[in-house]
């Protein structure tokens, strides 16, 4: 199934958050006014990047460790591709992207320099405030921490703004509220948010439903099977 | 003379989601539109017409009931509407468009706006899924944050296929049925 489309509607932290969530394996291409780059996606880490001349020349590299041989790369030095072809343009919004699943061999033992969640949150920080409303659409929304908050912030680096935003997420506090708490500015605070978000840091708040559905079950059977007869 | 017992579940998502076509697809009459020509440029080169108020289909059940189906308009500014159909639905669909990423944060602000106010169930319904460069139902369940515990299915669909737009529909009766049960 196709992964494609437009940075300037789904931007670096919303791939990634996607890439990881399902640990997918494969290449992420981005067509950049001025340059192709592939992106090599590893169990949901990006662990290379390179720029490409002819988009097919990726799909013919099926194998990661002949591919560093060839491009005579080693494995300890994939994080200088991160930093050159990733983190320079993480706050580029005009290209097209599409991820390839599948298809390239990789080795088990390929390191991971900067974790994934540690690439969203720093996609996090550029984004614009039209960006950031697309998740942080409401100042009433209220966010708790994740069960697994823990296993993930060792791979984040926040900063002392993040972490005081991060504080003053408790299952009760609407943005609106940790706004005013934090005495940041809301776009640092939506940005943090909005990248707690994505890296699973934190979750929205589930309501409780308390809003039965006011129809009996036989009646119900009654428009199931209707439905089925259609 | 009986009274006919309604019925509501209301189809809503961003513009241009397919809500219409999905009507149509299983009402049993001829869909009752409020559609005008698309006034923004961005919107019309999508489509032409759009819903301004509301789209109604009906599904006859038994002498005493009719199942309706309200379709909402897509656009934000329109939301008003939004509440109004909200109001005593059984449940909700969220139709996106599978093949265009730029209105799955609309699609999660939709979710958020009827999750708030009308706590009934919802479904995603995944359109579009017969075109060529359609996100999968997984990846757009992860590209709209859904969460376990939120428990919204996402289901694959094209709404020209009345029996995956059948499917959509029973997989949120059921869901009703847990529910009430």
């Amino acid at each position: 199934m196709a992964l494609t489309g437009d940075l300037s509607v789904f931007n670096f932290a919303d791939i990634l958050q996607v890439l990881a969530k399902d640990r997918k394996s494969g290449v992420l291409l981005v067509e950049w006014k001025d340059i192709v780059i592939a992106y090599y996606v590893k169990d949901g880490e990006l662990v290379f990047a390179r720029p490409v001349d002819k988009v097919f020349r990726v799909y013919t590299d099926r194998d990661f460790d002949k591919l560093l041989d060839k491009l005579r790369i080693k494995k300890e030095d994939l994080h200088k591709t991160i930093d050159k072809f990733f983190l320079s343009r993480i706050d580029n919004k005009e290209g097209i992207f599409s991820f390839t699943p599948g298809f390239i061999k990789y080795n088990t033992d390929i390191p991971v320099f900067y974790p994934v969640e540690e690439l969203i949150m720093r996609a996090s920080r550029v984004l614009t405030p039209e960006e950031v409303e697309r998740k942080i659409s409401d100042e009433l929304l209220v966010f708790e921490r994740n069960k697994n908050a823990e296993d993930i912030l060792p791979k984040v680096k926040l900063t002392e703004d993040e972490k005081k935003v991060l504080e003053l997420v408790d299952g009760n506090r609407s943005v609106a509220d940790i706004r005013k708490a934090s005495k940041l500015d809301s776009l640092t605070v939506d940005r943090a948010l909005y990248g707690f978000l994505a890296t699973g840091l934190i979750r929205r708040k589930k309501k409780e439903k308390t809003q039965k559905p006011s129809i009996s079950l036989d009646l119900l059977a009654k428009i199931i099977e209707r439905i089925k007869k259609l | 003379m009986k009274t006919i017992k309604k019925i509501k579940i209301v189809v809503a998502g961003p513009f241009a989601a397919g809500k219409t076509q999905f009507i149509n697809t299983v009402s049993e009459i001829k869909t009752v539109a409020t559609e005008r020509k698309t006034t923004l440029d961005k919107e019309k080169d999508v489509k032409h017409q759009t819903t301004v108020a509301m789209d109604f289909g009906k599904i006859r059940i038994d002498d005493e009931h009719e199942l309706y189906l309200f379709g909402t308009p897509g656009q934000s500014r329109f939301d008003f509407m939004w509440e109004i159909l909200g109001e005593g639905a059984l449940g909700i669909i969220i139709l996106v468009d599978s093949t265009d990423p730029k209105t799955f944060h609309e699609a999660r602000k939709i979710i958020n706006f009827f999750h708030s106010r009308f706590p009934v169930p919802i479904v995603v319904g995944a359109n579009k899924q017969d075109l060529p460069n359609a996100w999968s139902p997984e990846d757009i369940s992860f590209a709209l944050d859904i969460t376990d515990e939120e428990d919204i299915p996402v289901i694959p669909l094209s709404a020209k296929n009345k029996e995956e737009v059948k499917d959509v529909l029973l997989k949120l009766l059921e869901i009703i049925r847990e529910y009430i049960s």
